[in-house]
């Protein structure tokens, strides 16, 4: 471009200030007091003292004596009632005979740790969105985010972190979470008493060894490429103007990491999530959960883009950035609401059982928490970043950008919690205190990643470009 | 052509004149010129558009977005009574025993038709507020304009030097000047 006044490109150094320290602090030890004080309130009677007393859980909640019922109800007496008026509910055999429940051993622990998953898994995907969107900024020879690729840079340092608190939930709680591992503990074989064909017929993909081998040999290779990335980027700043040969690796290597990611992101959802609810499947899934945590990322890194920028720092970024990162919230957020239809309207016509029955728990038992999932996602950042001014005011993207992550992540939470537990789940302050924790962790995690290395890539060949960033009047 | 913009036509101008530039950044610099010596510029035509041009002589934000949400929201309400005419008040079909009233089904046809009206109208009402609409008359200054060529357009208007502003655009790159006269361009 080259017009207008001469921008002066110059490093800045990042350093943390007292009150994010404070800030993300406060986050993460009133999490842990709100988690404790969940932990205390969850009902634990129903955690065995005897046999009977153990929680049974229903996967589908399709019966209408099911509708009433609380999961507090859902004791021994409940269970005792299952078997016997469950007759109207004969397995289809066009579908096989499909396991109803089962039984969670640690009911209040499961609860504990199926947080932990959502919220592992949560910024696990946040962190890996954010480096694809790095690498698709090369792949695409984007230039006006080079001004703003540290951030992205440092929320992708969060891959390890998320990953582990995930591995750990499902490592301790995977028999209680998911029914196709309690299945498989169980090792039926064909014919014996609580057989169940699908599970059966997945158990070549859905097992234990390929459920932790899979997604870790998937994460390390990001990773490693990730940190080439990083690294590249990085030698390119203590290089000399000029100098393309890191921006070329950096093409490749991001090129290489878009197209394994893209063939692959589908794993960890189909692993983790969408495993939840074992019988059924929807081949969309994996491309819903990625867009969750796309907008998610984009929105985050514009609000750190306008903290930052609020700070004093990032004198490259102005509001044109800001601008373009609230387009990519509006255009996203607009994509979520394409996909989640994709998904929910073919199974609402098709009418198949097999797949009906995730929606149908989740629309007659959670009918709250299914509005406000739409009302989060699409309605409200729609309605509110339709105008050309919202976009440019960080206030407005603070406050839907606040929204937004929030609702996402109930988005996540509400994909799991019902296919775990059956009807009868709230968003408590157990779930409030985890995620309070690690969006504490995740922020002061992240900004003292920017500490590490200096905030503008000042030999990036596209930075004079993006400083001199205009999307028009 | 009288239903257009009056403002923007080139017709019926007593006298303009005409720069004619083959450097996007010389046009740039030009244009800086020119509203640093309080020419008013009429407008520039460019092939294609040329960064910080619109922010130089302080054009108005474009109001095609407007048009697209309006074009969007006429979409929208005619899918919506469209498929509510035919779906429900014409000719009710049970398709797999689902209702017909509001139902997830309507919403890609309402979703394609937004889409569509606001594709079309923003086309339409771009080519047409750009005189580029097939059978509207545009006015080319240049027949260049839409290839290779950036112009710039002032009218003359009393009190304006005109000596001044021809040595500024000469001064600033301009391959040629020419004068318009009551819809005649003579190079001068």
């Amino acid at each position: 471009m080259g017009h207008g006044h001469h921008i002066e490109i110059k490093q800045e150094t990042f350093v943390v200030p007292a009150r994010a320290k404070q800030f993300s602090m406060i986050f993460m030890v009133v999490g842990l007091i709100l988690a404790g004080i969940g932990i205390a309130k969850i009902d634990k009677s129903a955690a065995g003292h005897d046999e009977h007393a153990k929680v049974e859980v229903k996967a589908e909640g399709h019966d209408s004596h099911e509708a009433a019922k609380g999961h507090e109800e859902h004791t021994a007496a409940a269970a005792e009632e299952h078997h016997t008026e469950e007759h109207g509910n004969v397995p289809n055999e066009n579908f096989g005979p499909r396991m109803e429940y089962h039984t969670i051993e640690h009911p209040w622990q499961t609860k504990i740790w199926a947080n932990l998953l959502v919220a592992g898994y949560f910024f696990l995907m946040i962190s890996l969105a954010s480096m694809f969107w790095i690498t698709i900024q090369y792949a695409a020879n984007a230039g006006w985010s080079a001004a703003i690729k540290r951030i992205p840079e440092a929320m992708s340092t969060f891959i390890p972190v998320g990953f582990i608190v995930l591995l750990i939930s499902v490592f301790i709680a995977k028999n209680d979470i998911y029914h196709w591992a309690h299945y498989e503990h169980l090792g039926l074989k064909p014919g014996q008493e609580g057989y169940d064909k699908i599970l059966d017929g997945k158990s070549g993909f859905l097992n234990s060894t390929m459920f932790f081998v899979f997604p870790i040999v998937l994460v390390t290779i990001w990773m490693i490429l990730g940190r080439r990335l990083r690294n590249l980027s990085v030698q390119e700043d203590n290089g000399t103007k000029g100098d393309i040969t890191f921006h070329n690796k950096s093409i490749r290597t991001s090129a290489i990491f878009a197209v394994i990611f893209g063939f692959t992101i589908s794993f960890l959802a189909w692993f983790f999530i969408m495993s939840v609810d074992a019988h059924w499947y929807s081949t969309i899934f994996g491309v819903y959960n990625f867009i969750t945590h796309w907008v998610t990322a984009i929105t985050i890194m514009a609000l750190l883009v306008a903290y930052l920028k609020s700070l004093g720092y990032l004198k490259l970024v102005s509001n044109e950035h800001i601008h373009d990162l609230g387009k990519f919230m509006f255009a996203f957020t607009i994509f979520w609401a394409y996909i989640w239809l994709s998904q929910y309207l073919l199974i609402w016509y098709a009418q198949i059982p097999e797949e009906m029955y995730y929606y149908q728990i989740r629309f007659e038992q959670y009918k709250a928490n299914f509005l406000t999932n739409l009302v989060m996602n699409f309605c409200l950042p729609f309605a509110l970043l339709l105008m050309r001014s919202a976009k440019r005011n960080r206030y407005v993207l603070g406050i839907v950008g606040t929204i937004m992550i929030l609702g996402h992540y109930h988005d996540v939470w509400f994909m799991v919690f019902p296919g775990v537990f059956g009807p009868g789940m709230q968003v408590g302050l157990l779930e409030i205190g985890v995620f309070m924790f690690f969006a504490g962790l995740f922020l002061i995690w992240t900004l003292t990643a920017l500490t590490k290395r200096g905030l503008v890539p000042v030999n990036h060949p596209f930075i004079e470009e993006s400083a001199h960033h205009d999307v028009g009047v | 052509m009288g239903i257009l913009d009056k403002k923007l036509s080139l017709r019926n101008r007593s006298k303009m004149l005409v720069g004619i530039w083959e450097d996007e950044d010389k046009l740039v610099e030009a244009t800086s010129a020119l509203v640093h010596d309080g020419v008013h510029i009429h407008d520039i035509y460019t092939p294609y558009p040329v960064h910080g041009l619109e922010r130089i002589i302080g054009a108005r934000r474009s109001r095609l977005a407007r048009v697209a949400f309006f074009c969007g929201l006429t979409g929208f309400i005619l899918m919506t009574t469209m498929i509510w005419y035919m779906y429900v008040l014409d000719w009710p079909v049970n398709v797999g025993n689902k209702p017909v009233r509001f139902t997830p089904s309507w919403i890609p046809v309402m979703f394609e038709g937004t889409v569509l009206c606001t594709a079309y109208g923003m086309g339409f009402f771009f080519f047409w507020r750009n005189r580029l609409l097939l059978g509207v008359k545009n006015d080319l200054l240049d027949d260049r304009q839409t290839d290779d060529r950036m112009v710039i357009a002032i009218e003359c208007v009393e009190g304006m030097n005109e000596s001044d502003v021809l040595n500024t655009m000469k001064s600033n790159g301009a391959v040629e000047l020419r004068e318009l006269i009551n819809g005649v361009q003579t190079t001068i």
